[in-house]
């Protein structure tokens, strides 16, 4: 999962298409048409500069990227579970996911895995070397509907990067919902994301519970996939329960039929999807799945607007 | 010479030559049908000279042929290979441009400057396929600069066709072949001119530039017939009744395997359609490392890349990226943008090298298979 | 708390009517292990099977060349050494108590024993440790996917 995932918008299956074009206007230099309108210049890329990377686990890296322009600086916004497409000229583009806190304001945290050519040239970058940025693109995590709710994230592998935005604006308005879990599936020990959190977030009012699919016997915590962690929750009421998952689509199928079992309604299940995204605008017809753009309808979606397709192979 | 708006008015023969030339002097690019490696296709014209005169193609499943017609009429084809969106949506485009200077990389919108094009010929299909593409690349969230900044200044003439081929199927997808709307300009040939029928103020405004007469009764009569044999030639029906709901609950309906098994995965059937959109852009790099463009090019769902997440390609059959072209031009479309992406021009069913019938497919969907749910 | 307490209080008999929790209860006993506890080795003959009352249980698989391989942990509420009952009593895994852990155990030669002479009981049992497998299976197969290995 290279191209990570993920906004809040209340709009079922994602943001309304006016609330795109203004992120994307204010987010982007916007071009006069000729009939004066004003139309955003969807190809329009910011030169931005590594001003920090964290190695994370094996592979993983985060790069926090500053815009030259200050006056873009200023301008920029995301919601949570919104992507930006990262360009490194001579190499290509990739879809890669915001992966911090929604709320600052100097640098955009970006988790990536070196899986493709873009993403090895990516980890071989140093701080102070420029790419191009467009974005944020995508509808995000409609974090308002679960209000007061218990509200239970699942995350898989990378999948948690794209949550992790999420998770700051949860803890930060925490007295709005009446619980908030992380439940968070790891391969091994060893490539648990952003592990050193996870003690404040738990310090901070989250019940985190950690699950990893294979260990040795150093490791005294839980093993087992993170879909018995889901089937284990005890849930206060399952009415007033939201889920918000990411991670390998069989996962996440596997997540919905548990949360569906337990009495967890559809419409409070929301998915982030992964898709071959290139345009990012819904123009070039790559990640389409049924009849959604995943980079413009999704990539969250409610999970009863995707079920149909979800279990259909090759769609 | 005044004309309201359901008026016609007649363009002898003689004078087509003067509509181009006026075109050419307002700075347009024409456009218009002349035969190329044995098929008729959209191509730069400056004179009628370079028109199909005398020329008709026969089209059958798998078939394309230039024939000699008895008569010398210009328009006396249905659709070649081309369609118009090579024009407003070209195969090759550049997008950005980046330059690695002392201040790092910068990108910048790539020089566009296109021609103002004027088409010459344009079907009543390919009128609703312009509309088609018009709903994609302009009135969704994001608009589309290569596209717009074409569109918006182009000028249609169409041509309303008096013949069909076998592979039309037009009324069925209520596109055709009558040109309702969608045009500045619209001729119906007859043997010694044209009825020229006015849809926009630019085209009349171009049209009091040209020699026009009022049209003699006998003459609408005719253009009328003419038009009628059109409709009566065509024999290929798509039933679109429900269809939406139908594609989209039958994805699991044996004949996908069947149609699999036959396709080549070639994607003419894409590269011919006039509404099929997609794109894929490439990176283009110097040697040096100092200069880089991002290229669009036309892509396919039948390409096995097309689909590639992390892992592989998410459609790995043949089967499944045939099930994906054809419930997304006939069914997801309508989702995405409220009509079919189907104009029944019938290009795909002549230019597959294996005769594969999108009509005929649809009504095998229809039966229901034994194993579907 | 008595063994009926703990066992109305478990997810795994949480579907058994009170008339069967009470006669599991009746052949039922509670059982301890502090931390570090090995409960079973792989491949020992074991009669007991058991339900976690609270703490938890590590399953461990000795593979040559890797060493132990922890596969499964079982929480409270759910099945331990199913085997006893439905195999050979031949245990499949080693199982270690990585936190102070409270079980309710039951003999499985008297369970038998009460499925066959009751069939009512033995149904409503059966089917809780079918369920209780059939969940297992299922996280079994998610993780022979390694769904979360890097992509090649």
């Amino acid at each position: 999962m290279t191209t990570n995932k993920t906004n809040a918008s209340g709009e079922p299956g994602g943001v309304s298409p006016r609330t795109m074009s203004e992120n994307i206007v204010r987010g982007l230099t916007p071009s006069g048409s000729p009939a004066g309108q004003v139309v955003a210049e969807p190809w329009g890329y910011h030169t931005v500069r590594i001003h920090e990377i964290t190695p994370e686990v094996a592979d993983v890296a985060t790069y926090h990227l500053g815009f030259d322009d200050s006056a873009v600086a200023v301008a920029y916004r995301f919601q949570p579970g919104q992507f930006n497409m990262l360009y490194l000229p001579g190499f290509g583009e990739v879809p890669i996911s915001l992966s911090a806190d929604p709320r600052s304001s100097t640098t955009w945290a970006h988790t990536v895995r070196a899986v493709g050519n873009v993403t090895q040239k990516l980890a071989s970058s140093k701080v102070g070397d420029t790419l191009g940025l467009r974005g944020p693109f995508g509808s995000g995590w409609p974090l308002h509907t679960a209000e007061g709710h218990d509200v239970v994230i699942v995350a898989g592998g990378l999948g948690i990067a794209p949550l992790r935005p999420a998770i700051y604006e949860l803890l930060r308005q925490k007295n709005r919902f009446r619980s908030l879990t992380l439940l968070y599936g790891s391969r091994t020990p060893e490539t648990i994301l952003f592990e050193h959190e996870l003690p404040e977030w738990s310090q901070r009012g989250m019940t985190v519970q950690l699950t990893v699919d294979r260990a040795d016997a150093a490791w005294s915590g839980s093993v087992g996939v993170v879909t018995l962690l889901l089937d284990r929750l005890s849930l206060n009421d399952p009415q007033q329960t939201s889920v918000f998952m990411c991670g390998p689509e069989v996962m996440m199928r596997f997540v919905g039929k548990s949360a569906l079992a337990r009495g967890i309604p559809e419409s409070q299940l929301w998915l982030s999807m992964e898709r071959n995204m290139q345009c990012a605008i819904g123009l070039c017809g790559h990640c389409q799945l049924g009849p959604t753009f995943i980079c413009k309808d999704g990539p969250v979606y409610r999970h009863d607007h995707l079920a149909p397709f979800l279990n259909v192979e090759g769609l | 010479m005044p004309m309201n708006s359901t008026s016609s008015v007649f363009l002898a023969r003689s004078d087509l030559q003067l509509l181009i030339d006026r075109l050419a002097e307002q700075g347009f690019e024409v456009i218009g049908p002349t035969i190329s490696q044995a098929a008729i296709v959209y191509d730069r014209i400056h004179s009628v000279s370079e028109l199909p005169q005398g020329w008709t193609d026969r089209q059958a499943p798998g078939e394309y042929r230039l024939e000699r017609r008895e008569d010398d009429q210009l328009f006396g084809y249905v659709v070649g290979p081309h369609s118009w969106k090579r024009y407003l949506f070209p195969p090759l485009t550049t997008l950005t441009t980046a330059d690695l200077t002392t201040n790092g990389w910068q990108m910048r919108a790539a020089d566009d400057n296109p021609p103002k094009y004027a088409f010459l010929g344009v079907r009543a299909c390919e009128l609703a396929a312009i509309r088609v593409q018009d709903k994609v690349f302009l009135e969704g969230a994001y608009v589309d600069p290569t596209y717009q900044r074409r569109r918006q200044n182009a000028f249609i003439v169409a041509v309303n066709c008096t013949q069909a081929a076998s592979t039309c199927f037009c009324t069925s997808m209520e596109t055709g072949p009558r040109c309702r709307s969608g045009f500045d300009l619209a001729l119906t040939e007859l043997p010694d001119g044209f009825e020229v029928e006015v849809g926009t103020p630019a085209g009349e405004a171009l049209l009091l530039q040209l020699p026009t007469t009022p049209i003699a009764e006998q003459q609408l009569t005719d253009a009328e017939q003419r038009r009628q044999q059109a409709v009566d030639q065509i024999t290929r029906k798509m039933d679109t009744e429900g269809i939406r709901d139908l594609l989209l609950t039958q994805l699991n309906h044996p004949r996908w395997e069947e149609v699999g098994q036959r396709c080549l995965s070639c994607t003419n059937c894409t590269m011919v359609c006039p509404t099929c959109f997609c794109s894929s852009v490439e990176e283009v790099a110097d040697l040096e490392g100092q200069h880089s463009e991002r290229e669009r090019r036309w892509d396919s769902c039948f390409n096995l890349d097309f689909s590639y997440v992390s892992g592989g390609p998410v459609r790995r059959d043949i089967r499944s990226r045939y099930r994906q072209w054809l419930t997304h031009k006939l069914a997801s479309w309508i989702d995405q943008f409220g009509s079919s992406g189907c104009v029944g021009c019938g290009r795909c069913i002549t230019w597959c090298p294996v005769g594969i019938d999108i009509t005929e497919e649809v009504a095998a969907l229809r039966e229901v298979g034994h194993d579907n749910k | 708390m008595t063994a009926l307490d703990l066992l109305q209080k478990a997810h795994f008999a949480s579907k058994l009517p009170a008339a069967v929790l009470e006669r599991l209860a009746a052949i039922a006993r509670v059982v301890e292990w502090n931390e570090g506890a090995l409960i079973f080795r792989e491949g020992d003959h074991r009669d007991d099977l058991y339900v976690l009352s609270s703490g938890h249980v590590t399953l461990e698989v000795n593979v040559p060349g890797r060493g132990l391989t922890r596969i499964l942990t079982v929480r409270s509420g759910e099945l331990l050494a199913w085997s006893a009952l439905l195999g050979d009593g031949r245990m499949t895994t080693s199982a270690i108590a990585t936190e102070p852990t409270q079980a309710i155990a039951i003999s499985g030669r008297e369970l038998r024993q009460l499925c066959e002479a009751d069939h009512e009981v033995g149904y409503h049992v059966m089917g809780q440790v079918a369920s209780a497998l059939s969940q297992r299976l299922l996280a079994t197969r998610l993780q022979l996917l390694d769904l979360f290995a890097k992509p090649h």
